[in-house]
This record gives structure tokens, C-alpha cells and sequence, in this order.
């Protein structure tokens, strides 16, 4: 194992991550303890500074943002959403959402590097072709995964919302409900984070739009039809939670359905190669 | 008071709830305007080097420390003749202890394991109270110092590292921390009480302990006589809350995040409509409605709509009767390490007071 191999340092990452979970949960058990509360802070801190040089030494590996094959970018959606969890702590503080993070990206991330098909060394092919050879483009690819990650959140921070309405449903005193936070608090995060993810995926699209309008080629009908549709999904969700038409339970079950459609979705969004727009340049690469 | 200490020991007489009902402890327990002439008579009784008088509503308990020649009934026969009690009665509904038993009473009734709500921290402050009030009148010297010193450390202990005072078990106390998950601050929710009944009472106080500026009082008997201090109007002000015309309270439903109804109208007060009405005002703010009376004020169908958070006496009752079963798993656990270290510091305490004793020997001797 080296700390200069991308996979290893990801699977380092994802183990920090891990034990994050673990002494996350400890906390609420021992919630006098301030080494599990401090303890799982450390953990996701120095796992996410791993995950980022992994992500940084793959970038290298491929002269680009590595988001080439499944596992670079379920990497890249982890590294997004345990990012915008490090921000946003610092904006307000929901009790056991690091811990629920840090098992997301885990989970994920221990997955993605177990399937070894999910890492097809795209870069060594002798076909392969810079995968983002216009900026604009990465930057679109970006923004579009980082706006992902925030969905991530949000999907988190829904479920916690209805894991404590239904503990407070159901009337009982629970582990769950009285470590998690208030509803209200839940729900208010949640608009919150729709409404910066919203304007991540909208920037992203603005991006990706100007270069499409120059390279109509690379993009697939289906591949804007479900961008399209996914971002108006977001954009109703958040008209309808400005207008208050809809919230509670409802709004949080429709952007968690909304997270798992754009998480399908992704493996139908794949742009059209440089080397199949342009039969002279074949490439396997995809967005 | 004399401090010197040789071959001391430690003396308890009490009588609590444990084996006292409630009529039995109005009779032992000292009034407050008595207590002054008890101190002065207590501290005057042979070989009784220091005192001190615990009296709260569920125990009256005397701790003692003496020297040589006093005789622990000395505190029951005084007791019994200072209230002019019958001493077999006393003999009966009371409880003597002496040396390490003292102390590990002590940390039980400090820690609120021997308290009729297990884990309840209100006993601390009484305990606190009443050792200060000792010091003050300078009857408590070193070994009642030393003992309610660690009695503080042994309550602190217990809270800290078992789970005697995990989970609310009082109705006002849950129903705060129920407040608490649904809108996070208690202090910022807007609370509603109809009707002037126990639970309502006890959710109020536990509502302003916690900072709620926001407290509505609304009864049947407000309107009928505005003139004459009602009960809703009473709990208003003892509170510094608001009162609320009985006629008016239906189309204000909306400006409150917790409802408690605590009537004995019979009838329903609150009906799905009324609450339908006034979701559509708040639709995203959620809604805790609490129905403390039998028969029931709230049309129990208001729980199916979205963002409200129904719960009746039985819910409530329920979690803190839950709540109160994890603490009891508990207090055998807390119970055994408090013994432990009830011995350790009794080992201390006497180890201490026989190097005293030889100390002073060993200067009269040489003097």
C-alpha cells in the first residue's frame, strides 16, 4: 500500500470514513465523551485530505478531472457531498449528520473500489484521448457532480427527516429520535441545501450549454432530455417548497426520489466520445 | 459547637417516603418556624459534636457526628420530645444508621436514587440548602463537611457516568423535550394552554424554566367573570404569559406551535377543521397538540394531517414511564459503585480522624 496510488489512498479515505460512522454512533451512546464527538471529526477530515490527493493523483494519472469511469465518479460524488458537509458545518450544526455522511461516502466508496470493472483504466488505452480537452466542459462535469454531492446531503438530511417523524409518530422514546435534530431544523437545512444545489445544477447547465451550442455533436438528445427533465425536477421541488405547496414528509420522499433518479440517470448521461464524433479520434472516454 | 475529634462517628436519623406515607410525614416533618429552636436544643445534646437537619416534603432526616459517649437514641428521644411525638410512632416510621451506613445514604440521597422519582436533581439543591444553612448557624464542622462534600462529588458522579438521570420523566419535562425535537429551541415555540389543570401547570413551569417567553393561557372560566381572579388568569401571570379570551382562542390556533388542552369540558374543543384552517396559515410550520384531558378536547383525527404531532396523557405517560424504567435498570449499578466508594471515603474519614486524635494526644502529652 503507497500513499502516492490513488486507490490505495481512496481506500484509506473510505476506512477513516468508516470509522467516522463508528465513533459517530459511539457519541450518542457515550455523550459525555469528547473523544468520539472529536474523534469523528478527525476522521472525516483526514479521510476526506486522502480523498482528496487520491482524486488529485488520478487527475494527474489522466491530465484531467477524473470523472472517466464509475468509480471516479462515485469518488468524485463522495468527495462533493463530504465536502459540502465540512462547509456547511461551519454555517449550522445538525447532530449525527457528519456520522451519516461519513457512512454514505463509506458505503459508496468501499463498493466502487470492490468492483473492479467499475475502474476501467480508460487512460491506457492507446485510443484515449484527453477526456475534457475544452475547460468549459470540465468545468460543467465539475460543477454538475458537485452539485450531485449537495443532492447527497439533501438526500440525507430528507431521510433524517422522516426517520424522526416517525419517531415522533410513533410515540415512543428512541435512540434515533433523540439524537437526531428537530424536524424543523431538518426542514429548513433541507430547503437550504435544495436551494444551493438547484444553483450549482443550473450554473452547471448554463456552462454546459454555451459549449454545447458550439459542439451540438458531442451532446446525445438523451443525454440533454434527462439533464433537462432532472434539473426541472429540482427547479419545481423548489418553487413548490418556496410557495410552501409542498413540504414535510412529502417534499423530503420526493427529493430523496429525485437523488436515487439522478443517480440512475447517470449511466445514461454519457456524452458522445471525441472519437465517435469524430471517426478520425476514437475514444472510449465519457462524461 | 465542639470540633475536636476522637473515635468520631457518624449518626442518621430519618424517615422518608420509603417507609412513611404522606399523612405520616406531615407529622414528622418540622415546620419552618420551627427549626431554630430545634438547632438550638439538637446542638446543646452530649457528645453530639455537629449537626445537621434535612426537611423537604418526602424526608426529614438528622445527621450527627459525636464523640465519644453519645448514644445514636439520644436523637430519636430528643426528636420525639422536641415535636412531642409518641416514641413508639417515631420508632416505627423512621430509620437510624451510624458510621459507613451514613455515608452511603448520603451519596444515594444526593445522587436521586433514593428519591421518589429516581434520578430527579432537585434533591441536590435541597441537600445544598440545607448544608449551607448548617455551616451558617455553625453546626456542621469537619467530618459533616468532609461527608456533604463528597455527597456533592458522588451526586456528580452518578449523573455524570450512569444513567440515572437519563430521559425526562416528569409530564412538563417531556413534553419540553418532545417541544425540543420538533421545533429545536423550546425558548423560540409559542405555547397554548386551555384549561388550568395539573399537567397544564407542570408543562408551563418546565415551558418558562426553559426560557419561553410565548405562554397563552385560555379557560372556560376567563369570560364568564373577567373581573375575579380565575384560575386562567392566575396561572398567566404566575407564569408571565398571556390570557386569552375562551371565544377568541379557535381563530388563533395558527400563531401557536404547541396546543396543551387540560379541560373538564367533556367535549371536543378542537376539531379537524380547526386545525385544517389552521395548518393552511402555517403550513410548513409544524404543530405539537397535546390532549391532557379526559374526555379527550381534540378530535383525534387531526393526527393524520400533515406536520401535526398529536399526543394524549397515555403518550406522554407512556415515555415517561419508559424513561423512568431505563433509569431503575440503572440505580443497581449506581448503587454498588456508590457503596464502594461510600466505604472508601468512610476509611478515609476515620483513618483521618484517629491521626487527628493521636496528633492531638501526642501534643498534650508532650506539652
Amino acid at each position: 500500500m503507497y500513499l502516492n496510488e490513488a486507490r490505495d489512498l481512496l481506500w484509506i479515505a473510505s476506512t477513516l470514513y468508516a470509522f467516522a460512522v463508528f465513533f459517530g454512533f459511539a457519541s450518542t451512546h457515550f455523550t459525555k465523551s469528547n473523544f468520539c464527538k472529536n474523534a469523528t471529526l478527525i476522521a472525516i477530515v483526514t479521510g476526506f485530505t486522502l480523498h482528496t490527493r487520491g482524486l488529485y493523483l488520478r487527475g494527474l494519472e489522466i491530465s484531467g478531472c477524473p470523472l472517466g469511469n464509475s468509480l471516479e465518479r462515485v469518488q468524485f460524488i463522495t468527495w462533493s457531498l463530504i465536502l459540502t458537509f465540512l462547509i456547511l458545518r461551519i454555517l449550522w450544526k445538525l447532530n449525527l449528520l457528519g456520522s451519516l455522511c461519513s457512512g454514505m461516502a463509506a458505503v459508496f466508496g468501499i463498493i466502487s473500489l470492490f468492483k473492479k470493472e467499475w475502474d476501467y483504466p480508460y487512460w491506457l488505452d492507446s485510443s484515449y484521448h484527453r477526456l475534457f480537452s475544452d475547460p468549459w466542459i470540465e468545468l460543467h462535469a465539475s460543477i454538475a457532480i458537485f452539485s450531485y454531492g449537495i443532492f447527497a446531503l439533501l438526500a440525507i438530511v430528507s431521510s433524517m427527516y422522516l426517520i424522526q417523524r416517525k419517531a415522533l409518530l410513533s410515540k415512543k422514546t428512541g435512540l434515533w429520535g433523540t439524537f437526531l435534530p428537530p424536524i424543523h431544523d431538518l426542514d429548513h437545512s433541507a430547503f437550504r441545501l435544495l436551494l444551493i444545489g438547484t444553483l450549482f445544477l443550473t450554473l452547471s447547465i448554463v456552462v454546459g450549454g454555451m459549449h454545447w451550442l458550439q459542439n451540438p455533436e458531442f451532446v446525445t438528445s438523451f443525454k440533454l432530455f434527462i439533464t433537462l427533465l432532472l434539473w426541472a425536477g429540482y427547479c419545481i421541488l423548489f418553487f413548490l417548497r418556496y410557495k410552501s405547496r409542498l413540504f414535510g414528509s412529502k417534499f423530503s420522499q420526493a427529493t430523496i426520489a429525485l437523488f436515487i433518479i439522478a443517480m440512475v440517470s447517470m449511466g445514461f448521461v454519457n456524452s458522445k466520445s471525441k472519437g465517435s464524433a469524430n471517426p478520425s479520434t476514437m475514444t472510449s472516454s465519457q462524461e | 459547637m465542639n470540633n475536636s475529634v476522637t473515635s468520631s462517628s457518624l449518626h442518621l436519623l430519618g424517615s422518608s417516603h420509603h417507609i412513611a406515607d404522606l399523612a405520616v410525614r406531615e407529622k414528622i416533618s418540622l415546620p419552618q418556624g420551627k427549626i431554630d429552636d430545634f438547632y438550638k436544643g439538637l446542638s446543646t445534646l452530649p457528645g453530639l459534636d455537629e449537626c445537621l437537619l434535612l426537611n423537604t416534603c418526602n424526608r426529614t432526616e438528622i445527621y450527627g457526628a459525636s464523640s465519644n459517649g453519645f448514644s445514636p437514641d439520644m436523637l430519636r428521644e430528643y426528636f420525639s420530645e422536641f415535636h412531642k411525638l409518641d416514641p413508639e410512632f417515631l420508632r416505627k416510621y423512621s430509620y437510624q444508621h451510624s458510621g459507613e451506613k451514613v455515608v452511603r445514604h448520603l451519596f444515594e440521597v444526593t445522587s436521586g436514587i433514593d428519591s421518589q422519582m429516581v434520578g430527579e436533581t432537585e434533591i441536590l439543591g435541597q441537600v445544598k440548602k440545607a448544608y449551607e444553612d448548617a455551616c451558617e448557624r455553625k453546626v456542621s464542622g469537619k467530618m459533616l463537611n468532609r461527608l456533604f462534600q463528597k455527597g456533592f462529588q458522588a451526586a456528580k458522579w452518578a449523573r455524570t457516568n450512569t444513567g440515572i438521570s437519563k430521559g425526562q420523566i416528569n409530564l412538563g419535562n417531556v413534553l419540553c423535550e418532545l417541544a425540543r425535537r420538533i421545533f429545536g429551541k423550546v425558548s423560540n415555540s409559542r405555547l397554548l394552554v386551555i384549561g388550568a389543570g395539573e399537567v397544564a401547570e407542570s408543562a408551563m413551569e418546565a415551558f418558562k424554566s426553559r426560557g419561553s417567553q410565548a405562554i397563552t393561557v385560555t379557560g372556560r372560566t376567563f369570560d364568564w367573570c373577567p373581573l375575579s381572579r380565575r384560575k386562567p388568569d392566575e396561572l398567566a401571570e404566575k407564569y408571565g404569559g398571556f390570557a386569552l379570551a375562551f371565544s377568541k382562542f379557535q381563530e388563533s390556533l395558527h400563531h401557536f406551535d404547541v396546543i396543551l388542552t387540560s379541560t373538564a369540558s367533556g367535549r371536543s374543543l378542537i376539531s379537524v377543521d380547526a386545525i385544517n384552517q389552521a395548518m393552511k396559515n402555517r403550513p410548513a410550520k409544524p404543530l405539537f397538540l397535546i390532549d391532557a384531558s379526559v374526555p379527550r378536547n381534540i378530535d383525534e383525527a387531526v393526527a393524520k394531517t400533515d406536520n401535526v404531532f398529536l399526543y394524549n396523557m397515555d403518550d406522554v405517560s407512556a415515555i415517561a414511564n419508559e424513561n423512568l424504567k431505563s433509569r431503575m435498570a440503572e440505580v443497581d449499578r449506581c448503587r454498588s459503585v456508590l457503596g464502594k466508594k461510600a466505604v472508601r471515603i468512610w476509611e478515609q474519614m476515620t483513618h483521618h480522624a484517629l491521626a487527628n486524635s493521636s496528633a492531638n494526644q501526642s501534643t498534650a502529652s508532650s506539652s
